[in-house]
């Protein structure tokens, strides 16, 4: 950070998760090490490689289908307008100018549905509304459940979105071009993309094991979460509360293969090299990472490479997609605001499942069980399909001063 | 900071040249709608589709081999924006890459999905290119970019959300120069989602104000922009404005041509495309500047949504070249999101 840049304070967040609805019971389950992979039952998995996922149970979200129009709502809009009104509830004064948002699939359930109607006359009445499946739509019905009517923009860079999504809002305000933003990411588990990595073989039949010696691959999961950005200036001014500071935003692109990174691990280095770089503060400074860790061969290999050879084993590494599996667009949002926790909270998330560290790399792993610590300063992970790498520096509320 | 259109690029049903295809518009040639197949027993869809000779030479590229016709599209005008810009492709400097799209890859989408139903799998080769970032990321590895890229999803409004983007990192100087990119390919699905939205019209061709939907297209667009000058400068980009109805959307073109620069465009290159954005958008500027003579390029291009802003803003330049005169303003309501403009202008 320059010494003219102002500091990005965080002054509220809202999540959903199969983890949790709302801070306090993400909190719980993060220190408890809760595994939420369970069945799927949605949609038919018989044939498929993998038959789990980690779901945010539908009874969480059914108190917000208590209008006629809310019962029509995909549940991507039910989980943003549930992060929505958590935020809103923490400061009502938050007065945002943009709403970025990370987003992959969009309500791509409705999309499905849609593509099957067609093939039944009877349900073709239905189309119209099922066509509602675009990224935007969640969006705007989380605006308008708060009141707000503000520029919005979607940052779909595959898995990497939610953290571009934080970053990008980041740049803007300590550049001086907004003082407020609202921002975060979602994504909700469609057999279209439940299918599609199994088709890749990227998904697991077996726990889902990052940086695991005997890891098979991911396992999907789903969830909203969004996170105020404010000048901190501006917000000691009005009396805002601070949660912690976004102080470090790195962006890389890796243009090896649209789906495998390159494996001298150069994509995630250069972004976590660059967040490191953009809050000015070397890597011995990291108290946790919190990585991206998606458990695929591929994933882990460059990414336990880049952070061995930025950190060697000195910093704690966990990936909590071990505990609710991959949200893909919102995994970048969730992690950072779990890293918010874990640094307001004083503990490190686990890393469950965890039998064997990958002897090609030296990492220090929270195995199984969350670790009591004193954490000043995250760095969170996100990379993607595409290429697309992002990495965020996550600091708590001293960052802001 | 003034910044400023460098050079643009695009691949549309009538073709890839700038000039030619403008003169058509001017002509106000209609686009040649082709019929689509449509889902087994269903009714035919009419779009107007791109050629595949035109993208034969960028299908070579080993990169682009498998991939589907909206990166094709896309790495076809990005190439020609580039050239156009005087930038060389295999070293384009410190260059930000940010795409647009609307639907994606909406062919392969389909497919994969039909697999699924069909079979109960789906083919590995098709999943990756059903990702928003697909043609974003074909296009940076073409270019070797390993730095900041942004693929924007939405509607029409979203490439000029892009192109904020594109100003934000220039203002920074977190990039020297910006690549907005905005691609569409067509298919019959999305006729028939647009049509159950009464957003796309049955026809075979649009006519401006009757409210019966827009002839979807395929079609790419890009342009560089840049703070070094040149003849065209991209005076000022507007924040999207959402609206949650439909009626909703004029009062939201109309906010944000509140917070342009508070002089009369000489003239507009509209978004108009048949639907319900017609009368909103030309309520929204009459009622901020009066009559202005308008330019209607859909009639001609069709809409390809996610690309048809930043065709706007290439008509813009284009109409510019011929006549250096004036400010041009480019509004764009998009079907399901925000409205949003832009003013073009000699330097």
């Amino acid at each position: 950070m320059q010494p003219n840049q102002p500091a990005v304070a965080i002054v509220a967040a809202g999540i959903i998760s199969p983890l949790g609805r709302g801070l306090e019971a993400t909190a719980r389950s993060l220190r408890d090490g809760v595994d939420c992979v369970t069945p799927v039952t949605a949609f038919d998995v018989a044939s498929a490689r993998c038959h789990t996922a980690a779901h945010v149970p539908g009874t969480w979200i059914d108190d917000l289908r208590d209008t006629r129009k809310r019962r029509r709502l995909h549940p991507a809009s039910l989980m943003m307008i549930a992060a929505m009104r958590e935020l809103r509830a923490q400061d009502p004064g938050f007065a945002p100018q943009h709403f970025i948002i990370g987003a992959t699939g969009g309500g791509m359930t409705f999309g499905e549905a849609f593509y099957r109607s067609l093939a039944k006359p009877a349900d073709r009445r239905r189309a119209g509304w099922l066509a509602n499946y675009n990224p935007q739509k969640p969006l705007l019905d989380a605006q308008e459940d708060a009141g707000f009517r503000i520029p919005g923009a979607i940052i779909a860079n595959a898995c990497a979105s939610g953290a571009n999504a934080i970053g990008h809002a980041f740049e803007l305000i300590r550049s001086g071009r907004h003082d407020a933003i609202l921002c975060g990411g979602y994504d909700c588990i469609s057999e279209l993309v439940f299918r599609g990595f199994d088709s890749l073989q990227a998904s697991t039949p077996e726990k889902i094991r990052p940086f695991d010696a005997a890891r098979t691959g991911l396992v999907l999961g789903e969830g909203a979460a969004l996170v105020a950005l404010e000048n901190a200036a501006r917000a000691r001014a009005r009396g805002a509360q601070i949660l912690g500071c976004v102080t470090g935003y790195g962006i890389s692109t890796d243009t090896h293969h649209i789906t495998q990174p390159h494996p001298s691990g150069i994509g995630p280095r250069l972004a976590i090299e660059r967040a490191l770089g953009s809050a000015n503060c070397p890597a011995e400074s990291i108290d946790y990472i919190n990585a991206h860790g998606t458990a695929t061969t591929f994933n882990d290999a460059t990414e336990g490479l880049a952070i061995s050879q930025l950190f060697g084993n000195r910093v704690p590494v966990s990936s909590t997609k071990s505990m609710m599996g991959h949200a893909l667009g919102g995994a970048g949002a969730i992690e950072a605001v779990f890293s918010l926790i874990a640094i307001r909270e004083g503990f490190i998330p686990p890393n469950i499942n965890f039998m064997n560290c990958d002897p090609a790399w030296d990492l220090s792993i929270v195995a199984n069980q969350s670790r009591p610590a004193t954490l000043r300063r995250v760095l969170t992970n996100s990379f993607g399909f595409g290429g697309a790498n992002a990495a965020l520096v996550i600091e708590s509320a001293a960052g802001a001063n | 900071m003034d910044l400023f259109i460098t050079g643009a690029g695009w691949i549309t049903p009538l073709g890839e040249s700038l000039g030619t295809v403008w003169d058509a518009i001017l002509a106000g040639t209609p686009a040649p709608a082709r019929e689509l197949p449509g889902p087994p027993g269903g009714k035919p869809h009419f779009a107007a589709t791109i050629p595949p000779s035109l993208v034969d030479s960028v299908a070579r590229n080993p990169r682009l081999r498998r991939s589907s016709n909206i990166s094709l599209f896309a790495a076809s005008a990005a190439l020609s924006a580039l050239r156009a810009a005087g930038l060389d492709p295999a070293k384009p400097g410190k260059l930000a890459l940010i795409s647009a799209v609307c639907d994606g890859g909406v062919i392969y989408t389909r497919k994969f999905y039909d697999q699924i139903v069909r079979q109960g799998s789906g083919s590995p080769l098709l999943f990756p290119e059903t990702v928003y970032n697909a043609p974003a990321s074909h296009v940076a590895a073409l270019l070797g970019l390993d730095g900041i890229t942004y693929t924007l999803v939405g509607d029409a409004s979203a490439a000029l959300a892009a192109t904020a983007v594109g100003i934000d990192l220039l203002t920074s100087r977190q990039a020297d120069h910006c690549l907005i990119l905005a691609a569409q390919e067509t298919d019959w699905i999305l006729c028939e989602a647009y049509c159950h939205w009464r957003l796309s019209t049955p026809g075979q061709s649009i006519s401006i104000g009757s409210n019966r939907g827009a002839l979807i297209a395929d079609g790419a667009a890009a342009i560089v922009l840049s703070r070094e000058k040149s003849p065209c400068r991209l005076h000022a980009v507007t924040d999207g404005v959402p609206f949650f109805r439909q009626s909703e959307a004029s009062a939201s073109l109309a906010a944000a041509l509140r917070t342009l620069p508070a002089s009369v465009p000489s003239r507009v290159i509209a978004s108009a495309n048949g639907s319900f954005t017609d009368h909103a958008e030309r309520t929204a500027t009459e009622n901020a500047y009066g009559p202005l003579p308008t330019v209607f390029p859909k009639i001609s291009l069709g809409d390809a949504f996610g690309a048809g802003a930043l065709m706007q803003i290439i008509c813009a330049m284009e109409s510019l070249r011929r006549d250096p005169s004036g400010t041009i303003l480019v509004p764009v309501i998009g079907l399901n999101h925000q409205a949003a403009a832009a003013l073009v202008s000699p330097i």
